[in-house]
């Protein structure tokens, strides 16, 4: 059983528009000009990895209201086992436009969503027997208000003590309190701010400087995101860059979920470790993302056939 | 072949033995679904628990006959009762029966379990008696009109 947490889950709905113009009514009549789809980071890995052909892949996290119970339908249509607390506030719907001619694109992120006490209490018991089947649990996105900060500290020490890899991708103060629980491999992610633990990334040296400091602070491996690049901070303390080479990018949504689960999946079927294959399969599969208009990963076949256009570079720190 | 796993909903909704009624009730009511698997705290099932069985516990048992001139009291005891039934513990309200599918069994042995069991719905566990989801008569239904209109049924 593969567990993903996804604490703040979203309705996404694309509208895609020849123009999008401001005080004018649009009409879509076209059913491809409309996407709804269930959105949140450990979501879109819960995904891939069904799409990859593993059996039993639970997702769990908050849902509310009616739209939660249409969210959670969404979830079940791939097959992925729903393993949701029901919250009194109704689950956010985040709102794209899409306009084709200018290509404009236009977001309206929705955060109202809030969790009580109460609710919070009842997944960290959730949480606690439904991880009993899993070696490995990936714990992705942001937090919900009404959500302390610690949260994943929580989840992870509860994941810890029984023996199970941690996979975070987490940003901003989360993140900072979650490494206290040592999770096994950190992935931060940038939205609102551009910080690392509180250092602004501006340099490679910036980032450079954050990642190890994630690994001093206990996570055993690191991969940041820098520009279209990652760098890579083994648990040895060696530092790699790895580079995508002539790509075109037309979408980046999914494609650090489908960095994650190739990643994992490499994890999952091999007898020996290799840090840096394990992230150029992740990459592979970013890039095929990021080069097509789908959000979730197909085969491994497909993103497979990116895998020559990865560099990895040693870097002297 | 048709398996349960092609045509079940999958989730972990549950509660365990130790929970109170109050937090099944709550469930019952945000999840849409009158009857609940209990597990236990390894997610394995246990039993069921149905809004049935508490309603009863807190109804007094001449309600349900259409008397409306003690519909008012009989719902106003069922509040008081339920004062008292709301901390305590689903164990001792739950059915204990092991009912369960699991979820490589044929499709063809759900009907027999289904009608011969007047359930309307069964909890689905894989082969290690871990939870995975439900089946209800109108998974049951979908299967059917599959068979039907492929016409391998006949």
């Amino acid at each position: 059983m593969i567990t993903t947490v996804t604490l703040n889950p979203a309705i996404d709905r694309e509208y895609f528009v020849e123009k999008n113009e401001v005080m004018k009514n649009q009409f879509i009549y076209n059913d491809e000009d409309l996407k709804v789809y269930p959105g949140g980071k450990g979501l879109l890995s819960a995904i891939n990895f069904k799409s990859l052909g593993y059996e039993d892949v639970q997702n769990i996290g908050f849902v509310g209201g009616k739209q939660g119970m249409f969210f959670e339908k969404m979830v079940q249509k791939h097959d992925i086992i729903s393993n949701y607390i029901y919250t009194e506030s109704e689950i956010r719907n985040n709102v794209k436009i899409i306009g084709r001619n200018p290509a404009t694109y236009t977001q309206y992120n929705d955060y109202t969503y809030r969790v009580e006490k109460e609710e919070i209490d009842e997944l960290i018991v959730r949480f606690k027997r439904s991880i009993s089947e899993s070696d490995c649990i990936l714990m992705s996105g942001s937090v919900p208000e009404g959500v302390d900060f610690d949260i994943y500290q929580r989840l992870i020490k509860i994941a810890k003590k029984r023996d199970k890899h941690v996979f975070l991708q987490a940003s901003g103060e989360a993140l900072k309190l979650a490494l206290e629980s040592k999770p096994d491999v950190v992935t931060p992610y940038f939205k609102h701010h551009k910080t690392l633990l509180d250092i602004e990334m501006n340099t490679k040296e910036d980032y450079i400087k954050a990642g190890k400091m994630i690994q001093e602070r206990g996570a055993k491996r690191v991969m940041i995101p820098f520009h279209c690049d990652r760098l890579l901070f083994d648990e040895n303390g060696d530092v790699y860059q790895l580079s995508p080479e002539g790509y075109c990018i037309i979408n980046w949504l999914g494609a650090s979920d489908a960095y994650n689960t190739a990643y994992l999946d490499y994890a999952f079927n091999t007898e020996e470790f290799d840090f840096l294959e394990a992230n150029r399969r992740g990459g592979a599969a970013a890039l095929w993302i990021a080069e097509n208009k789908e959000i979730y990963i197909e085969d491994r076949e497909k993103y497979n056939s990116c895998l020559d256009r990865l560099e990895i570079n040693k870097l002297e720190v | 072949m048709s398996y349960v796993k092609d045509y079940m909903i999958r989730t972990m909704n549950s509660v365990t033995p130790d929970d109170n009624i109050r937090k099944a009730i709550i469930l019952m009511y945000r999840s849409e679904q009158s009857v609940l698997p209990v597990v236990d705290h390894q997610n394995k099932f246990k039993g069921t628990i149905y809004s049935n069985n508490v309603l009863k516990n807190i109804i007094p048992e001449s309600f349900g006959f259409l008397d409306s001139s003690r519909l008012f009291y009989e719902v106003n005891e069922a509040v008081e009762n339920l004062k008292h039934v709301k901390d305590e513990k689903v164990e001792k309200y739950m059915s204990r029966n092991r009912d369960a599918v699991k979820e490589n069994s044929d499709m063809k042995k759900i009907a027999d379990i289904m009608l011969n069991n007047k359930e309307s719905l069964l909890f689905v566990i894989n082969d290690k008696g871990f939870l995975r989801g439900f089946i209800e008569r109108s998974n049951l239904l979908h299967y059917l009109l599959d068979e039907a209109e492929n016409g391998s049924g006949s």
